[in-house]
């Protein structure tokens, strides 16, 4: 699909956000797919919730524009797509779920339509988060995982058609992470936009299609999930004493194999299927090497490297693309 | 912006502030009406001499206080039990204070204004709520000093005209007060500084302190034109146009103090 052809549900024009002379977020340029899992990844105080704050509204730009689906963010009604859970649950302490749920429903303006009336659709969501059965205790008295549930359940309400979920299985189980994902995986199914930020960035790679880099307020990087499983894909790392004459001389001999200078003696080699011959090339030719393996990277490697800014140094012949597709 | 006001109603209707601070007002109001009637009625007195509150001696010096008291008609007995000295007021600033913080700490804020970005809109629901819990206060108050006056014969009826005329005014006054705890609540987020202000600025505290210090360069004038000064010495009877001024200072306060919350509420992150 064309750049042009895509239908974004987020899109920022140079936007930032800035705190008194401190930019938290600065000129970020954001593309979220329509139908998207978007994973926002970032070490702490690089701009993520401040980010997604912007995009719900919570807090305001100092400059630059936000669009959700190709409108401005305040066109009226335009805020009733979006769901949110962003840093701790909001609810009221001395209300129950149901109660708290009511709330948003009145806050929404949900009426009564048959089959999908707000009773219905509160008992719906509170059955889905595993929240049924908590009767009238008050939210106050929940544990961490319980009021990220019930902070999930909220989102929901009004069946928005973009999720903006800030570090949603804070405090969950295992179980619950498990079922807090399929739930999202099904919301996605459904058609509906998820962005997502975690700093458990196992779990983020099982559902996102597309990740979000973010550093010091800027966005280092926009990248989907085949591309990411692309350049992580297993490689050939060799240490040698010398790369710059290793280079040449792998480029000679297998000019179809993707290399990368990772250091000053260390290379990658993509789509090699064995590298005994290439030990034993570089030896003949008086090359020591100190070391050779097949690598694999995940997500946690490859966002470690954006943030060291040891980012790969790629054959500029190969490289590959890294904006979003 | 109905659907906030719908939703506050539902809350306030949940609000065991609400219930409490009601119950005080109806306890001190039951108290003052027992104590009027201890020194009004006859019986009272009687009564009062037998639980050995005074002798009968005291009683024969009270005459004058009596004839005092014998001047006091329904309205102005209702005034003196809570309104004219800023109780109500601080009890009413009190409740809209818990009432207004609950959504900050708790953090269904976050909700709120996601749903709806135009944030004057919030400000106006709180607004409506408020002056619809004082309407309904002020009610059931005055409804329950009659029904304590229909039982123990203390003090003459007033007009119906002039009572409805006080009601509306103090309605209206009370409700600009409100709208001062409100902005006090949404400009610095603490339930601590909300029941501060109410306390402070409803039982006149800060007027009296200001118009002491502003009076020493000849400048107090500017007092009655206050929200406190207007519902402590404001007409019980309407006696003409200028009576109506007092209704001026009110919605222009409201308007005021609704701005001010508004315009710092779309300024600050939630």
């Amino acid at each position: 699909m064309s750049e042009s052809q895509k239908k974004y549900a987020v899109e920022t024009m140079a936007l930032t956000k800035k705190f008194k002379d401190k930019a938290a977020v600065n000129q970020l340029n954001m593309k979220v797919e329509e139908g998207a899992i978007y994973g926002f990844i970032g070490r702490n105080g690089a701009g993520k919730s401040t980010t997604l704050k912007m995009l719900c509204g919570l807090a305001g730009a100092t400059s630059g524009e936000i669009r959700l689906y190709g409108k401005p963010l305040h066109t009226p009604y335009m805020s009733q797509r979006i769901g949110s859970l962003i840093e701790s649950a909001g609810l009221y302490p001395n209300m129950s779920a149901r109660q708290n749920m009511i709330m948003k429903a009145k806050c929404l303006g949900l009426t009564d339509n048959g089959a999908n009336s707000p009773e219905n659709t509160i008992d719906k969501l509170l059955s889905v988060t595993g929240l049924s059965n908590t009767g009238n205790k008050k939210a106050g008295f929940f544990s961490m995982g319980m009021k990220q549930r019930l902070g999930i359940a909220l989102a929901l309400l009004g069946n928005p058609d973009l999720l903006i979920l800030d570090e949603p299985i804070n405090g969950l189980d295992p179980e619950g992470i498990h079922e807090i994902r399929q739930l999202l995986l099904r919301l996605n199914e459904e058609g509906k936009t998820l962005i997502i930020s975690s700093h458990i960035l196992g779990e983020l790679s099982r559902i996102s299609t597309h990740y979000g880099i973010i550093k010091d307020g800027m966005l280092v990087e926009q990248i989907s999930q085949e591309n990411l499983e692309q350049k992580c894909k297993s490689y050939f790392q060799i240490e040698v004493d010398d790369t710059k004459h290793a280079l040449p001389l792998i480029t000679e001999h297998a000019p179809d194999i993707r290399t990368e200078v990772y250091d000053n003696h260390t290379l990658r080699l993509y789509d090699l299927k064995e590298g005994a011959w290439l030990n034993q090339l570089l030896v003949e030719h008086h090359i020591q090497v100190y070391s050779s393996g097949f690598h694999h990277m995940d997500l946690e490697e490859y966002f470690l490297n954006k943030m060291d800014g040891t980012a790969p140094a790629q054959n500029n012949a190969n490289r590959t693309d890294t904006v979003l597709e | 912006m109905f659907n906030l006001l719908r939703m506050d109603l539902y809350r306030i209707k949940r609000s065991q502030s609400v219930y409490v601070c009601f119950a005080i007002l109806l306890s001190l109001t039951v108290l003052a009406c027992w104590l009027v009637w201890l020194m009004e009625t006859p019986q009272g007195r009687q009564s009062a001499v037998r639980l050995g509150m005074f002798s009968l001696e005291d009683l024969a010096e009270m005459n004058v206080e009596v004839d005092i008291l014998q001047n006091m008609d329904i309205l102005g007995m209702f005034r003196n039990i809570g309104m004219d000295g800023g109780l109500y007021c601080s009890t009413l600033g009190i409740v809209i204070a818990l009432f207004v913080c609950m959504d900050f700490q708790g953090g269904f804020m976050k909700n709120i204004i996601t749903s709806h970005q135009n944030r004057w809109h919030y400000v106006v629901s709180k607004l409506l709520t408020a002056g619809i819990l004082n309407f309904l206060l002020i009610v059931l108050l005055f409804a329950f000093c009659l029904l304590m006056n229909l039982l123990f014969h203390m003090v003459p009826l007033t007009d119906w005209n002039n009572i409805l005329f006080y009601m509306a005014w103090a309605w209206v006054i009370s409700t600009a007060f409100a709208s001062l705890v409100i902005a006090i609540c949404i400009i610095t987020r603490s339930v601590t500084m909300g029941i501060l202000g109410a306390i402070l600025f409803g039982s006149g505290i800060i007027v009296t302190l200001l118009s002491y210090v502003t009076s020493l360069f000849h400048l107090g004038q500017w007092t009655k034109y206050t929200l406190y000064y207007n519902m402590t010495y404001g007409p019980s009877s309407y006696s003409g146009t200028g009576d109506l001024q007092i209704f001026v200072i009110g919605f222009v306060f409201m308007a005021l103090y609704t701005a001010i919350a508004s315009f710092c509420l779309t300024k600050q992150d939630i």
